[in-house]
C-alpha cells in the first residue's frame, strides 16, 4: 500500500542570491510533473498549474530552545495536508528565508514519523551570490551553515567575478563543505537534474568526492626518499643561490599554497631510514613520522648536526635559510618528512645535490581558515556494529551540536549489505541498503561541522574496526 | 450483529472530512480539493454539491441547532451553507492562514486560522477574537456541558470560558499536539501528541497523566459514551485505555490489533461499538467489554481517512483517501 517517498528539495541562500530565480526556473521547466512549492513569503512565485503555498517559519523547540532539537512545525502541518490528496505529488520544493538555519528543516524529516515515511529529503540546495558571499561568510554564521548543510551549491552570478576570484571562492567553500556538488551558474541557469532528484542525502556519490579530501590529513605536507651513502652531508633549507631546480625539492609546481601561520624561521622535519621505497616500507615510515610529529622537538641551529631517527627535528633558520650537517650512519634510503611543503629543501653529497628517488605531497591538517570544515574518513575493513553504535551515540550526544551533517556508507561485520547512514546534528538514520556484491567493502564517512577534530574522529573510527 | 453495505459514492478527491447532520437525514463529505457533497442518508443520493473552498476544503461541522453547515478552507475563510436549499449563506474571511478546525456548540462556532482563535455567530458574524496563540492552533474541542472551549497548539492547551472570554486554565505541554477531546462527562481532557504520547488532564482536580509508549504520533482519539474507554491511534494497534476511577495510570491498555498503522478511531454516540481503521483498508468493529472484543472486519479498497457514526448509531460512514464514501448499516 505504501508508495515510495516523495522527494523534497530545500532551497536556501541569502537574500538576493537568486533563490527565487532558481525556483521559477524549476517550475517553468518542470512540465508534466506535479510539484508543490512551500514559499517563505507571499507572492514571489506564480506559475500556473503548480501548487504554491505560503508558509511562515514556525519552530517547534522540543528541548529548551536547543536548535538540534527543533523542527519546523509549519512544514509538518503543510506537508501533512499535502498528503491528503488522491493524486500523489511528484516533488516538493521548500524555499527558506535568507537567514534561515537549515537544521530544523532537515531535522523535520528525521524526527516526525509521518514526514520520515512519506517524504525523502532529496537535497539541500544552497544558492550563493559569487560576488557577495565572502562578506556574508565573514560576517554571518548562518551563511556558513547554509554552505555546510548543502548537498548542492549553485555558485550564481559568476559573470560578475573574475576566474581567479571564483577559484579562490570555490576553494574556500570546499574547505567548509568538501562533499557538496558545486555548480557554477549565471542567472541560476543550471541543468535541473543537478538540483532535483540528486539523491544528495545518500552517499552513493562517494566516489565523486574529491579524492584528496578523503585522504587523511597529516602533520606534514611533503616527503621525499633519498638514496644516501654513509657520511656527513649537507641539508640545505631555502635557496642559497640560483641553480637548476631539477635536482631537489623545490615547490615551483602546482602544490596548494598554504596560508597557515607558521614561523618562517623554523621548520620541522622527521628523517627516517627505510628499507626501500616500496609501499609497505613507506607506509610504516609515514605512520612513524605521524607519531614523531606529535612528540617533543629537538632543536638544531644552522650548522648543527642532524641524525636520522623517529623524533621531531626543529630546524632554526635565519632569513628562512639554513645549512645543516646530515650524519648518515649507513648507506641506504632515507625519507625526509617536511612540515611545510613550500620551503625548498636540498640534500647535497660532496657538494652535489641528490635527487629524491620518490616524493609525495600530503594533505595537511592545518590549511583551513574556517571553523566549519569537513572531515572524511575512507578505509577498508569491517566494523564492529556494537562499537560503531556506541561511538556514534556518544559522539552525537557530546558533539551533536557542532556536527551539522554526517553521511556514510559502512561495512559492518556480519552483514553482506551496505550500511548507509546520514545525520543532522544529534539525529541520525541508518539502514542497510544494497548488497556489496563485487564492490570492495570499504567505509566512507563524512562529517561537516564546527571545530571537528580529525585525529580524534579517525582514531575513534579505527577503534571500531574488527 | 449484522453489518451490511448500505450505499457508496465517489468524491473527486481525498475525503478530508465527514459529518452527519444532527437530525440524521444527510451526510456531508468534503473532498480535499474543495467541493462538498451532501448525500441522503437513506440511499446515498447526492442532494447537493457545494463548491466549498477554492484552494481546498479542510474541515466541516454541522450546527447542532439548525440546518447550517460550516466549512473551513485554505482560502482562509469560514463559509456557511443552508443544507436544505444547498445555498451558500455567509462567509467569514479570517485572513490568509488556513482555517483548519471548526467546532460548534450552543455558544457559537469556534474556528482556528493559524494562531487565531475566533468565535462566530450562527450568521458567521465575528463575536469574539481570542488573544493570538504563540503557535499555530492544531486542535479544538468544546467542553461537553459547559461553555468552555479548549484550544491546543505546540506548547500548551488553553481553556477559554466563553461568556466572559477569560482564560480559565493554561496547561503547558512541551510538544506538538495533534488531537484534543473531552470525555462525554467533561471530566477528562485528552491530547494526542507528537512526542508520541497521550496526555490526560483532570481540569477540575488539577491532576494530569502522561501515557507514552506509542510508536508514532497520536492523531486520533475517541471516548465512548460512558467516558470509560478512550481509544487512540499511534501505531500498528489501536490502544484502548480504561479511564474509570483514577484513570489509566498503572493500567495496561487493551491492544486492538491491526496489520498496518491505525488511521482512524470512532465510538458510537450512545452505544458501545468502536470502529477502527488501518492504512491497509481494514475497518474493524470492537466491543471493548467483551472477552472477544473483535465483532466484525470489513476490507475496503483503500485506507479510511475518516469514520463517522450516524446520530442513531445505525450507520457507519467511511471516507477513503481515494475519495470513496461507504456507508455501512450496523444492526445489533
Amino acid at each position: 500500500m505504501s508508495s515510495p517517498p516523495i522527494p523534497v528539495t530545500v532551497l536556501t541562500g541569502f537574500l538576493g542570491a537568486g533563490k527565487t530565480t532558481l525556483l521559477n526556473r524549476i517550475l517553468t521547466e518542470q512540465h508534466g510533473r506535479k510539484l508543490a512549492v512551500i514559499e517563505n513569503e507571499f507572492g514571489e512565485v506564480g506559475v500556473d498549474n503548480q501548487l504554491v503555498i505560503a508558509g511562515e517559519e514556525e519552530l517547534f523547540e522540543m528541548n529548551n530552545g536547543c536548535i538540534c532539537c527543533s523542527v519546523r512545525g509549519d512544514l509538518i502541518r503543510i506537508l501533512g495536508r499535502l498528503l491528503k490528496r488522491k493524486d500523489r505529488l511528484d516533488g516538493i520544493l521548500i524555499e527558506t528565508t535568507g537567514l534561515a538555519n537549515p537544521a530544523p528543516v532537515a531535522q523535520t524529516f528525521f524526527t516526525d514519523d509521518e514526514m520520515k515515511s512519506a517524504f525523502r529529503l532529496d537535497a539541500i540546495v544552497t544558492v550563493v551570490d559569487a560576488q557577495h558571499v565572502l562578506q556574508h561568510l565573514d560576517a554571518d554564521d548562518e551563511a556558513v551553515k547554509q554552505l555546510a548543510f548543502a548537498d548542492v551549491i549553485v555558485l550564481n552570478k559568476v559573470d560578475l567575478v573574475s576566474a581567479a576570484a571564483l577559484d579562490a571562492l570555490e576553494a574556500r567553500i570546499r574547505g567548509i563543505n568538501a562533499v557538496a556538488r558545486i555548480t557554477r551558474a549565471q542567472n541560476c541557469a543550471v541543468p535541473l537534474d543537478q538540483v532535483l532528484n540528486v539523491g544528495g542525502f545518500n552517499l552513493d556519490r562517494a566516489t565523486e568526492l574529491d579524492p584528496k579530501f578523503l585522504e587523511p590529513e597529516y602533520p606534514f605536507e611533503w616527503a621525499g626518499a633519498y638514496p644516501l651513502p654513509a657520511g656527513s652531508h649537507e641539508l640545505v633549507i631555502g635557496h642559497e643561490h640560483d641553480h637548476d631546480h631539477g635536482d631537489g625539492h623545490d615547490h615551483g609546481h602546482d602544490h596548494d599554497h598554504h596560508h597557515h601561520d607558521r614561523d618562517k624561521n623554523q621548520l620541522d622535519l622527521v628523517i627516517l631510514p627505510v628499507g626501500g621505497t616500496a609501499e609497505p616500507q613507506l607506509t610504516a615510515a609515514r605512520n612513524l613520522a605521524v607519531t614523531a610529529f606529535a612528540g617533543p622537538a629537538v632543536r638544531s641551529q644552522p650548522g648543527g648536526e642532524l641524525r636520522p631517527g623517529a623524533f621531531l627535528q626543529r630546524l632554526m633558520l635565519a632569513e628562512e635559510k639554513g645549512t645543516f650537517r646530515l650524519l648518515i650512519p649507513a648507506a641506504g634510503s632515507y625519507v625526509v618528512f617536511e612540515e611545510c611543503g613550500e620551503v625548498p629543501l636540498h640534500i647535497q653529497v660532496g657538494g652535489e645535490p641528490v635527487k629524491p628517488g620518490w616524493q609525495q605531497d600530503y594533505h595537511a591538517a592545518h590549511e583551513h581558515n574556517d571553523a566549519v570544515t569537513s572531515v572524511g574518513i575512507h578505509q577498508a575493513g569491517d566494523l564492529d556494529g556494537t562499537k560503531l553504535n556506541q561511538w556514534i551515540s556518544e559522539l552525537l550526544r557530546t558533539k551533536g551540536g557542532d556536527i551539522y551533517r554526517m553521511k556514510g556508507v559502512l561495512s559492518v561485520k556480519g552483514s553482506d549489505r551496505r550500511l548507509v547512514f546520514q545525520g543532522v546534528h544529534m539525529l541520525f538514520d541508518a539502514k542497510f541498503d544494497r548488497a556489496w556484491g563485487q564492490d570492495a567493502r570499504e567505509n566512507t564517512l563524512v562529517f561537516i561541522g564546527k571545530n571537528l577534530d580529525r585525529a580524534a574522529l579517525t582514531a575513534k573510527f579505527q577503534a571500531c574496526l574488527v | 450483529m449484522e453489518l451490511t453495505k448500505h450505499w457508496a459514492a465517489q468524491l473527486e478527491d481525498y475525503v478530508i472530512d465527514l459529518a452527519w447532520a444532527p437530525a440524521g437525514g444527510s451526510l456531508a463529505a468534503a473532498a480535499g480539493s474543495g467541493p462538498i457533497s451532501l448525500f441522503s442518508a437513506a440511499d446515498g443520493n447526492r442532494l447537493h454539491l457545494l463548491p466549498g473552498h477554492e484552494q481546498g476544503t479542510n474541515c466541516l461541522a454541522y450546527s447542532p441547532a439548525s440546518a447550517a453547515l460550516a466549512t473551513g478552507g485554505q482560502d482562509g475563510a469560514v463559509k456557511l451553507w443552508d443544507c436544505a436549499s444547498g445555498q451558500h449563506t455567509a462567509t467569514a474571511p479570517l485572513g490568509r492562514d488556513w482555517v483548519e478546525h471548526l467546532a460548534w456548540s450552543t455558544a457559537g462556532l469556534a474556528a482556528t486560522a493559524g494562531r487565531k482563535l475566533l468565535l462566530l455567530g450562527p450568521d458567521a458574524a465575528l463575536r469574539h477574537a481570542f488573544p493570538e496563540a504563540a503557535k499555530t492552533l492544531s486542535a479544538l474541542a468544546w467542553h461537553p456541558t459547559r461553555a468552555v472551549l479548549a484550544a491546543a497548539g505546540f506548547g500548551a492547551v488553553r481553556l477559554w470560558e466563553v461568556p466572559t472570554w477569560t482564560l480559565e486554565k493554561d496547561f503547558p505541554y512541551g510538544n506538538g499536539i495533534q488531537a484534543l477531546t473531552w470525555s462525554p462527562d467533561g471530566r477528562w481532557l485528552v491530547s494526542g501528541n507528537q512526542d508520541p504520547s497521550v496526555h490526560l488532564w483532570l481540569p477540575a482536580e488539577d491532576t494530569e497523566l502522561q501515557m507514552s509508549g506509542y510508536e508514532s504520533k497520536v492523531k486520533h482519539l475517541a471516548f465512548d459514551h460512558t467516558s470509560r474507554w478512550l481509544a487512540t491511534s499511534g501505531g500498528l494497534n489501536a490502544s484502548l485505555w480504561d479511564c474509570s476511577g483514577g484513570g489509566p495510570e498503572g493500567r495496561e491498555p487493551q491492544m486492538l490489533e491491526h496489520a498496518t498503522p491505525v488511521c482512524a478511531v470512532s465510538f458510537q454516540n450512545a452505544h458501545g461499538l468502536l470502529a477502527t481503521a488501518s492504512t491497509d483498508g481494514t475497518v474493524n468493529l470492537w466491543s471493548p467489554e467483551r472477552k472477544q472484543p473483535l465483532r466484525a472486519t470489513v476490507r475496503m479498497p483503500g485506507a479510511a481517512a475518516r469514520l463517522a457514526w450516524s446520530p442513531d448509531d445505525r450507520l457507519l460512514a467511511i471516507g477513503s483517501e481515494r475519495g470513496a464514501v461507504y456507508v455501512l448499516k450496523c444492526e445489533p
